[in-house]
């Protein structure tokens, strides 16, 4: 339970920058969440919260303290790490009360089982507390080191990809799991991913970091909505959004860039005049998959290039002049390869960004 | 015309029954998806397949030739694997003219054959590159060349896209399956993952512990899972299975699940698919996330539940939702509603389940209970 604020942290690998001036602030009871891909810097910035990594410059504060100098076991931050590291000889009840025996605690035995039986119930291991570790599913395993985590009852809760080397199956289950953790624990929890489902599912907050930079933090219905720029744009969703380039004529009202053409709505072209637009009208747009509708007739010709059945829905890929859109589709669509199709867009979903820098022209 | 037959083939490895009387029939043309866990035979059937193992008995036919004592070389199938096996030293072109140089093939047609596979895979402008040069995917799109170039009766594909990044994924996908239409190939593809299954395949085989548990079209998997194991192992987020009772009420056959105070009424086509007074522990709904329609204002005969968890999604939410009971809340549900229609935990909803696509499942065997005909 505490709050986590980074100040303009820096931090090199030799020559490669893997932190570049990261300022933010996480909140109290808060699931933070810090989304990139590899080679982002995510994890180094959580080893530096940790104390395990030391920026060579900027400030972090726990709880409103700065901490840069002290010892990882003083700050009071609990790490749980993709590879579960247990001590496989010995049994979960072991494992749970190791962090416990430190003489820094002063703990009863009294003391120690109580906890340990807390932790054990809270992520459901109680029927395996005298198993040994080696003996144990990943899930399980999983379980055991955020229970190892809990029973120490830190003030943060620091977690890089404890699920990535789950099956899917079990990932879902534990996404939920975790969610309902961290809010039962009322506890400030900062977890690192390269899923954006992860992300958006689990996360009050998500901070989307590349290349050591953050790029953009906001709720998941923030990201997902009003992306910064292109790259976060297609980071988060899937299928991912539809980027092609374009030229406008606004006293005209369309859009058009080779074959694929198409009217503005009056509300569109009120909304682009407002826009910082590139001197020669050109934009990147952005349209999520959900946003394209396949329409009977008035729309943008296209030909089906491919129909993806997933069951729940057809993700149908649409070429259109040079460009393949996706588009998710109900699941009763009757589509096949080839075929000659009318699209269109949801308007006001449109996104548009500079072709040049890739930046969010604004906000709508 | 390369039609595919395994007939009860099996396979041990040491004690470990790895393909237990496997029995598959595969068309000229079709895309042919193998799905399941690690460790459940998928792989070794490939392997069997391509002539990398042998089977313990059965038969492997490809078209009509009986193949399984056959070496691989003459076996006419092409092998892609997870990790690109190119040759490090040669550029991407001669990666791809290789086998065709092998087989003493003339240069002109050499050059033209590998040319012609390059466009189709769009990567004609890379030709001269060495694979260090390349990136992942235009990596796997030089193996898969290289594969393609000498137009085998099927292409066997491991994983082929598994260590590529989420996007990148999503192009091959659509790729390789274009690839496949246009080359009139017949494929067999072998994956764990059931986006790739469902997205790329005329049919897919679900395959655990050796067993092949359903063979069907992924509209037909998708829908009606023959057991507990396919029906959970297909779809995100995953089918609900939860305990249930089923008795009677005033309008027909009535499903109680925990703490439910009354039970509510079955529609037609779910009731006739079960037997009333099933106890608890006998019987499992299945129902998918989409398949619940989530109401937040009361709905005569729906299921009274609250908001446990919000998930979003980006295009929708996955909301988790526990069926209550005064203050006991019970059952917990996943659905799946257009984003934000939820707006709080806790806040009270009214389930009502589609009912064509209610299913139910012997809790014991495992199967799929279907109305009788």
């Amino acid at each position: 339970m505490a709050r986590v604020s980074l100040t303009g942290i820096s931090k090199h690998y030799g020559a490669v920058r893997a932190v570049n001036a990261l300022t933010l602030d996480i909140h109290d009871r808060e699931f933070f969440v810090l989304l990139g891909p590899t080679g982002a810097g995510k994890t180094t910035t959580l080893r530096c919260i940790a104390g395990l990594e030391q920026p060579e410059v900027g400030d972090i504060a726990i709880a409103g303290v700065r901490v840069n100098d002290w010892s990882a076991a003083q700050r009071d931050v609990a790490l749980v790490f993709q590879q579960y590291s247990l001590y496989p000889n010995y049994t979960v009840r072991e494992n749970l009360a190791f962090p416990l025996k430190s003489k820094l605690r002063k703990l009863s035995s009294q003391q120690i089982a109580d906890r340990v039986a807390k932790a054990a119930a809270t992520v459901r291991i109680s029927h395996l507390l005298d198993r040994r570790t080696d003996r144990l599913s990943g899930g399980e395993m999983q379980r055991v080191s955020i229970g190892r985590a809990i029973v120490r009852e830190p003030r943060v809760f620091l977690m890089d990809e404890p699920l990535s080397s789950l099956d899917a199956k079990l990932r879902e289950l534990l996404r939920a799991e975790l969610k309902g953790l961290q809010q039962r624990l009322e506890t400030t929890l900062i977890f690192v991913t390269h899923d954006q489902v992860e992300a958006m599912t689990m996360g009050d907050r998500i901070g989307v970091v590349n290349k050591g930079e953050l790029i953009q933090v906001g709720t998941p219905h923030e990201i997902y909505n009003t992306p910064n720029n292109t790259f976060v744009a297609s980071f988060v969703g899937a299928p991912a959004i539809n980027l092609f380039d374009i030229a406008l004529d606004l006293p005209a009202g369309t859009a058009q860039d080779g074959a694929l053409g198409f009217t503005l709505e009056p509300a569109t072209r009120a909304r682009l005049n407002a826009l910082p637009l590139p001197n020669d009208r050109r934009v990147r747009i952005g349209v999520r998959p959900e946003d394209v509708k396949l329409v009977a007739a008035g729309g943008i010709t296209g030909t089906i290039y491919g129909a993806e059945h997933h069951g729940v829905e057809i993700i149908a890929i649409i070429q259109a002049g040079d460009h393949k859109l996706r588009a998710t589709i109900p699941a009763d669509s009757n589509v096949a390869v080839n075929q000659v199709v009318q699209f269109s867009f949801t308007q006001d979903k449109l996104h548009f960004f500079n072709p040049l820098t890739g930046d969010s022209l604004g906000r709508h | 015309m390369a039609d595919i037959q395994i007939i009860d083939a099996e396979k041990h490895f040491g004690a470990n029954h790895v393909i237990r009387k496997l029995n598959l029939q595969i068309r000229h043309g079709e895309f042919v998806v193998l799905l399941g866990p690690s460790g459940c035979g998928k792989t070794t059937t490939l392997r069997a397949l391509a002539g990398l193992e042998s089977i313990d008995s059965g038969e492997i036919r490809i078209g009509g030739r009986r193949v399984d004592h056959l070496p691989p070389q003459e076996r006419d199938t092409a092998f892609v694997f997870q990790l690109y096996s190119l040759y490090p030293h040669l550029t991407a072109f001669d990666n791809i003219a290789f086998p065709l140089r092998a087989g003493g093939m003339p240069d002109a047609k050499v050059r033209e054959a590998v040319i012609a596979v390059a466009k189709v895979l769009r990567i004609d402008h890379l030709l001269k590159k060495r694979p260090s040069a390349l990136a992942g995917g235009d990596m796997q799109r030089v193996t898969i060349g290289r594969a393609l170039v000498r137009r085998p009766a099927a292409m066997l594909m491991d994983e082929p896209i598994g260590a590529l990044d989420a996007k990148l994924r999503e192009e091959m996908r659509a790729e390789l399956r274009r690839l496949h239409i246009e080359n009139d190939s017949t494929t067999v593809y072998v994956t764990h993952d059931q986006v790739e299954a469902m997205s790329m395949a005329d049919k897919i085989g679900v395959m655990n512990d050796g067993l092949l548990q359903q063979y069907d079209s992924p509209t037909k998997v998708y829908d009606e899972p023959a057991n507990l194991f396919v029906a959970q192992f297909v779809g995100s987020p995953i089918m609900n299975v939860v305990d249930c009772e089923i008795g009677a009420t005033a309008n027909g056959t009535g499903l109680r699940l925990a703490s439910m105070s009354e039970p509510v009424t079955l529609g037609p086509r779910a009731a006739a698919k079960v037997q009333r007074g099933a106890q608890a522990g006998e019987l499992v709904l299945g129902i998918r996330p989409e398949a619940i329609g989530v109401s937040r204002t009361p709905v005569a005969g729906a299921i009274a539940a609250r908001v446990h968890l919000i998930e979003p999604i980006g295009a929708y939410d996955i909301v988790d939702v526990a069926t209550v009971n005064g203050h006991d809340s019970g059952a917990i549900l996943r659905a799946r509603t257009a984003s934000q229609f939820v707006r709080a935990q806790g806040d009270p909803v009214w389930l009502s389940l589609d009912d064509a696509r209610t299913h139910f499942f012997d809790k014991r065997s495992g199967q799929l209970l279907r109305a009788a005909a």
